[in-house]
């Protein structure tokens, strides 16, 4: 019933953006005009130096895995074990004063892959890809409680309300599909501690927030409208909200924010067919599924999410962060944590796997990590020697990368005797975060935001590359 | 010979006492010099000897006389070294020529002593230029190169004493100038090559716009009707002084200061639990704005209210203000870095709201940029050392909302008892097998058995006997039960407040802070924190405020307004008559330029958060002081600042101007105000205008927080709280609650309705200076696929069907509600060329009911066994009257309802104009 309206394109890509935008858009613009797209937001952006990874795959395990029970044995704790000591001071929590017990691990360990780094025996599967993994045991923070903790590994800052990784990655290398949001982040059902602050845009536009995919349901809020509402009618509607605006936007032609408006309602109506098609695992082979323990009770929900990780991947996304939970071990250490080790061994060995068969390991970072570790001993839960647990330690953890520009086979820094302290190649983990830029091909120095009166940088203050860690 | 080279000496001295040496100590002394333990790569640059040295290359990094040949010279032009090595901090090439001049003359070296007599030599001298920047005298840094360190005076603009301007006379249309911020309006757009005004927008226009900014709703026909109907003379001035004596008015203001403040309902971290009173914080505000309370009382009411009037409870509410930070202390916290925390928050806060000046930055180091020395900020922060939190029992006033507390509080009884009934047969089970136990081993009780005999750990604990998930589930319920025992406290008569007093030790999680019989005793002492760390105090400092503020009446030295004493009470009162004196001169600047923002869009000064030397420069800074001297002398009536600025031409100008492309060229941010800047609706704005055109927004003012229905996804959405899964989201029982408006909408900072959220309703940790109006694609979705959206169109057009029996009717009021204005005859035929097309298709396809979750399955891996636990949790949503749905109306009211979804999603409704 309207005649299609036509924009000038170019003037309206800026103020586009979106979490979403559209490779339809793209195509049509490459069809139009065959020159290369204008810079919108979220537009791929050049490195600041030559860099291998070209997108980040994050396995934030929410909690605090224990170092000295998966990657850092500390043959020393079993002299120890059960022996009390006394910790008190100002500085330490409520839970963390008083009376205290050494813990002997309940697991134990062997070597693995060329390197013969150690690693514990209920990692069955991560053992054979031992050799593209670099654990590193030097990385410290200053929290040791879980939302300020966390808060300081994905943003930097330790009381919310600056941007994560994801978000400070986005913003300086744009994403490569405009059809999908350029950060996701799989929760594993119930936020972790924080919130959505974990994956914030912090004072960075909005366009560079994670969008959580979840796991049923839509994958993206209102993608779909109520159940009721044909796409025939939606079209019709979008038709004559056209004429509407069209009008209105004669009347006031300067005002430019009109045309980005009408522009995102034709976007949003092509991303209703075109986003579901991408996180559809229907379309995987029988033999992926398995190979990522999808259909088994325990590996199932991590599983899922580390094929969506590379799938997301794959079709262009710049930074997936796949939580999971259930690690603040503090009683049932055994227990528990062979649980979470059952739950993420086969489906982190698959999904390394698998992004090498693909091709796409070398120019993916993949990272393993806590929002901090655990102490060598059993903190003030008390308990016997069965229901033994550990406190929580930001002075040491185990991180491990993977894949494009990473030092593979490899581990960096070490813990002392006990575990209680990292004692070489010891960082921040301001460090660390400029660490992954650098991976990324981003300088800290150079990929900041001015806000509050001064250029703010995901590492707070500036810091160093840990150039152990590279290739 | 010798002469030359003395002269080229002198002046190379010169060169590094003014220029040189300041630009060190800015970008290389922070690691080159202001801590000789940590000198990165060895490098010092503190002295001539160490900076010729060099650092660990071993290589001298100054060869005097040849800058070519020095490698700080090459690092500086980021030639091989880059340094320094923050792109943002790089030197300019005037800063590189400056060091280039100095090493090609010899890199002479004035000491201290030397430096500082130049210093004092400089007024006698004569031939410094105002680029050489101004000293600012302070309490002093924690280095004489920062204490003795120049600014640029325009960065230290808000410093200086506000001081009125004369009115200037060149406008471009004296015809035009309604009031004198015409005229300063018109002199700088006749400064800036602007030839003619924009013309009066229409009256249909500005009532819409007087109407949103003033109430954040659209006017409704009647009004435009009776306003467009008023022929006399100040027809506009009549419409203002009614909206300005509306109570909408508070609320559409107290949504403003609730950004500056970060309004939560929450705590945030880990628990997010509820603050059960701060709703009545949330109300003092509305009240206050629209008593028209004097701004310098308002400000003081909220920083020392307790010690104004102990006994009067609306100053007991108002303290709620230094409690707004996200804040929470736990078990796993630890004390002392909590109460640093709030401290540092509360500091940082009071700064940037009131003086728009970031504190914190002086948390670690003076600051880098303002003349806030690290000392003020602590001095500042012992202001606040005997603060101590306490929920003061407050009886309600008489102009608190609390009807309905029967009810609500009903609903969430009935949730715990819910969870009750979950438990007990969990509780019996472990009884049961506890007596098994004994039975079994043949005794009555636990200590009749020999230890070894007894359960591990000695004793039965409160799970014996239950299976893991059983036991998960009993925490999860016990934890379930906690959280919904705190909302019981929103209908106590309790206010979230603070008394001063010596440290009251908090445990953790405490439902109710209260105030010890003893409050006396010994105050925290405040050091200087090297770093902001609390392992590293430094020197103790006593209550103090900003020193570089002279004052308006640019008198220095100790006053009775600018001293603090260093008792219990009294501290706050002193920073509050500080802050709130015509003498201050930041606070009334920052007012005028918050109140200036939301009418304009920007403020005239763009950063309205940061009024220092990285903050924007006011874009009329004669304007602004105009106004702030104009506002003081006007009683601090905020009411009277509207009135003032609505009053205007500017104001009042429209939104497009005949000129347009040539005014891009000249100031294509609009700075001048050559024509109205339009505005997106704000996210409150647009939810509230929904319900509002659809005849469903239930206006009442104040009281707790009421709960709509969100999105589902995200209502059932399981959020994380220590060891267990908070309980559901579940919106309040009926449309006429839920139908509230946005300021009253419980306000979670863990938990966001997406639609407010995409439209750029701000978090509430920081504070929020301005809005952004991003346009991105889950704004469609939000607008154009949710539940909400299609509700409000639904009833929009049952409504509209009742009132009016004939089609031409019903889209005349549908524009005039939407929009301000009839439609056009083409926009009527229009709609009804759509209107039927949808009538076809709807009398096709009758929806199917669509019943509501009464369950939920939930999830979360159990941190005791490492294991996903699930359950169901029930809905309490028995009694749950439903919006007006598809299913239950005509297909016309269907085909209607699409019109209707199109008018609010149309730009038309979108922006103000």
């Amino acid at each position: 019933m309207t005649e299609p309206f036509h924009l000038p394109r170019r003037d309206f890509l800026y103020s586009l953006g979106a979490t979403l935008g559209t490779v339809a858009f793209n195509a049509l613009l490459q069809a139009e005009e065959a020159t290369a797209p204008a810079a919108g937001p979220l537009s791929p952006k050049p490195q600041h130096h030559a860099a291998k990874a070209r997108s980040c795959i994050y396995l934030f395990m929410e909690g605090g895995p224990s170092h000295i029970d998966t990657f850092d044995p500390k043959p020393k704790l079993a002299e120890l074990h059960m022996k009390e000591f006394r910790r008190d001071n100002k500085f330490q929590s409520a839970m963390s004063g008083g009376k205290r017990y050494y813990v002997n691990s309940p697991f134990r360990f062997r070597q693995v892959g060329k390197s013969g780094m150690w690693m514990c025996e209920n990692f069955e599967h991560l053992a054979d890809v031992a050799d593209h993994l670099c654990v590193y045991k030097g990385c410290q923070v200053d929290s040791v409680d879980h939302p300020t903790a966390c808060y300081q590994m994905n943003t930097g800052k330790r009381f919310g309300g600056d941007p994560a990784i994801g978000a400070w990655s986005t913003y300086g290398l744009g994403t490569l599909n405009q059809n999908l949001p350029a950060f996701v982040v799989l929760p594993e059902g119930a936020f972790p501690q924080g919130g959505a602050a974990n994956w914030s845009n912090g004072f960075l536009p909005a366009y560079y927030q994670g969008t959580p995919l979840r796991p049923g349901g839509s994958p993206i809020l209102d993608l779909n409208p109520p159940a009721h509402v044909s796409r025939e009618v939606q079209r019709a509607n979008l038709d004559m909200l056209a004429t509407l605006n069209e009008a209105d936007r004669q009347r006031h032609p300067h005002h430019a924010d009109l045309a980005a408006r009408m522009e995102a309602y034709e976007l949003a109506f092509h991303m209703q067919t075109e986003v579901p098609d991408v996180v559809d695992l229907n379309r995987e082979d029988a033999r992926t599924l398995a190979m990522y323990g999808i259909g088994q009770p325990e590996t199932d929900s991590f599983g899922r999410r580390c094929l969506l990780a590379r799938k997301l991947v794959e079709s262009g996304v710049r930074f997936v962060q796949v939580f999971e939970g259930g690690w603040d071990s503090h009683d049932y250490l055994a227990r528990a944590h062979s649980a979470r080790f059952r739950c993420i061994d086969q489906p982190i060995a698959a999904l390394i796997t698998d992004l090498r068969d693909r091709g796409l390991l070398d120019e993916t970072l993949v990272i393993w990590g806590g929002e901090f570790g655990r102490s060598p001993d059993n903190g003030v839960r008390g308990g016997g020697q069965n229901v033994a647990g550990r406190d929580h330690n930001a002075k040491a953890m185990a991180i491990w990368m993977a894949g494009g520009g990473v030092r593979a086979g490899h581990v960096v820094g070490a813990t002392d005797e006990t575990g209680a302290e990292a004692v070489e190649v010891v960082h921040h983990v301001k460090d660390f975060h400029c660490t992954i830029l650098h991976v990324l091909g981003l300088n800290d120095n150079k990929l900041t935001y001015f806000h509050e009166g001064r250029y703010k940088q995901l590492s707070q203050t500036g810091g160093a590359v840990i150039t152990e860690l590279l290739a | 010979m010798r002469a030359t080279e003395g002269s080229t000496t002198a002046s190379g001295e010169r060169l590094f006492v003014t220029k040189v040496r300041p630009l060190l100590a800015e970008k290389c002394l922070p690691c080159h010099g202001a801590d000789p333990t940590e000198l990165k790569s060895g490098f010092d640059l503190t002295t001539r000897e160490s900076a010729l040295r060099g650092g660990e290359s071993e290589a001298a990094a100054i060869v005097p006389g040849k800058p070519e040949e020095s490698p700080l010279y090459q690092a500086v032009r980021w030639d091989g070294l880059e340094m320094p090595p923050k792109e943002n901090d790089r030197l300019t090439p005037e800063q590189i020529e400056l060091l280039r001049q100095w090493i090609a003359a010899g890199a002479p070296w004035a000491e201290e002593q030397d430096r500082l007599d130049k210093k004092d030599a400089r007024s006698t001298e004569g031939d410094w230029s105002a680029e050489d920047g101004v000293t600012v005298e302070t309490s002093g840094g924690l280095t004489a190169e920062w204490t003795n360190r120049r600014y640029p005076p325009d960065g230290i603009w808000a410093f200086q004493p506000i001081r009125r301007p004369d009115v200037p006379h060149s406008a471009i249309d004296a015809t035009r100038i309604q009031n004198l911020i015409d005229a300063f309006i018109q002199a700088q757009l006749a400064k800036g090559g602007v030839k003619r005004l924009a013309s009066p927008a229409d009256d249909r226009t500005f009532i819409r716009r007087a109407t949103f900014d003033l109430h954040g709703l659209p006017p409704t026909p009647a009004e435009i009707a009776k306003f467009l109907a008023d022929r006399r003379p100040g027809a506009r001035a009549r419409l203002i002084e009614r909206l300005l004596a509306d109570p909408h008015y508070g609320e559409q203001q107290a949504r403003h200061w609730l950004d500056v403040v970060r309004y939560a309902d929450t705590s945030g971290f880990s628990n997010d639990i509820e603050r059960p009173n701060a709703w009545r914080y949330r109300d003092y505000v509305v009240r206050s704005f629209n008593a028209d309370k004097p701004y310098d009382r308002f400000v003081t009411e909220q920083l020392a209210g307790d010690e104004l009037d102990p006994n009067d409870s609306e100053m007991l509410i108002a303290v709620g203000f230094l409690r707004m930070g996200p804040w929470e202390h736990t078990a796993m916290t630890v004390a002392a870095i909590t109460r640093q925390q709030f401290l540092d928050d509360v500091t940082h806060h009071v700064g940037v709201s009131l003086l728009a000046q970031g504190l914190r930055c002086a948390s670690c180091h003076d600051h880098k940029f303002d003349p806030v020395p690290t000392r003020d900020y602590y001095r500042m922060q012992a202001i606040f050392a005997p603060v101590q939190f306490a929920e003061h029992r407050v009886p309600f006033l008489a102009t608190e909302n609390a009807r309905n507390f029967a009810e609500a509080r009903r609903l969430v009884e009935s949730r715990i008892e819910q969870l009750e009934r979950l438990r007990r047969p969990l509780h019996e089970e472990s009884d049961a097998a506890k007596v098994a136990y004994l039975r079994e081993r043949g005794v009555d009780k636990l200590k009749d058995l020999p230890a070894d005999q007894r359960p591990e750990g000695g004793n039965f604990g409160r799970e014996f006997g239950l299976n893991q998930t059983e036991q998960s589930l009993v925490k999860i319920y016990e934890k379930s039960s906690q959280y919904l025992a705190r909302e019981l406290q929103r209908f106590e008569p309790r206010a979230l407040s603070l008394y001063s007093g010596t440290d009251n030790r908090y445990g953790s999680l405490e439902p109710v802070y209260k105030v010890p019989a003893n409050r006396n005793g010994e105050i925290a002492t405040v050091s200087i924190l090297a770093g902001g760390s609390l392992e590293s105090p430094l020197e103790r400092v006593t209550p103090g405020l900003l020193s570089a503020m002279v004052g308006a009446n640019d008198v220095r030295g100790p006053t009775a307004w600018n001293t603090v004493p260093n008792t219990i009470d009294g501290r706050r009162l002193a920073l509050a008559n500080w802050i709130a004196s015509p003498n201050n001169t930041l606070t009334a600047r920052v007012i005028v330029n918050r109140v200036w923002q939301q009418h304009f869009g920007k403020g005239i000064v763009a950063t309205s958060n940061n009024f220092g030397l990285m903050g924007a420069r006011p874009t009329h800074p004669e304007l602004l002081d105009w106004l702030a001297t104009w506002f003081i002398e006007h009683g601090w009536s905020v009411k009277r600042l509207h009135r003032l600025i609505m009053n205007s031409a500017t104001y009042q100008q429209s939104a497009d101007h005949a000129d347009r492309e040539q005014l891009d060229a000249i100031d294509s941010a609009n700075s001048l105000l050559a024509y109205f800047p339009p505005r997106r609706l704000a996210a409150e704005e647009l939810r509230d205008s929904m319900l509002a055109i659809s005849g469903e927004l239930n206006d009442e003012i104040g009281g707790p927080g009421v709960f709509p229905e969100i999105n589902w996804e995200v209502a059932l959405q399981p959020r994380h709280i220590m060891g267990s899964v908070a309980p559901a989201y579940v919106p309040s029982g009926t449309p006429h609650e839920r139908n509230r408006r946005t300021l009253y909408v419980f306000r979670y900072r863990t938990l966001s309705d997406p639609l407010l959220e995409v439209f750029n309703r701000p978090g509430c940790d920081i504070s929020c200076e301005r809005r952004d109006e991003t346009t991105v694609t889950p704004q469609v979705f939000a607008l154009f696929n949710s539940e909400f959206a299609h509700r409000r169109s639904l009833a929009f057009a049952a409504g509209l069907i009742d009132e009016y029996s004939k089609f031409n009717e019903q889209i005349e009021a549908a524009f005039l509600r939407t929009y301000g204005r009839p439609p056009t005859i083409a926009e009527v035929d229009d709609c009804r060329e759509h209107y039927n097309r949808m009538l076809a298709h709807h009398r096709e396809h009758v929806p199917q009911p669509v019943a509501l979750p009464t369950r939920v399955e939930r999830g979360m891996i159990e941190e005791f066994t490492g294991e996903m636990v699930r359950w169901q949790e029930e809905l309490p949503l028995d009694h749950y009257e439903r919006d007006l749905m598809p299913w239950d109306v005509d297909p016309e009211v269907r085909a209607l309802a699409e019109v209707c979804l199109v008018l609010l999603n149309s730009n038309e409704f979108l922006y103000v104009r």
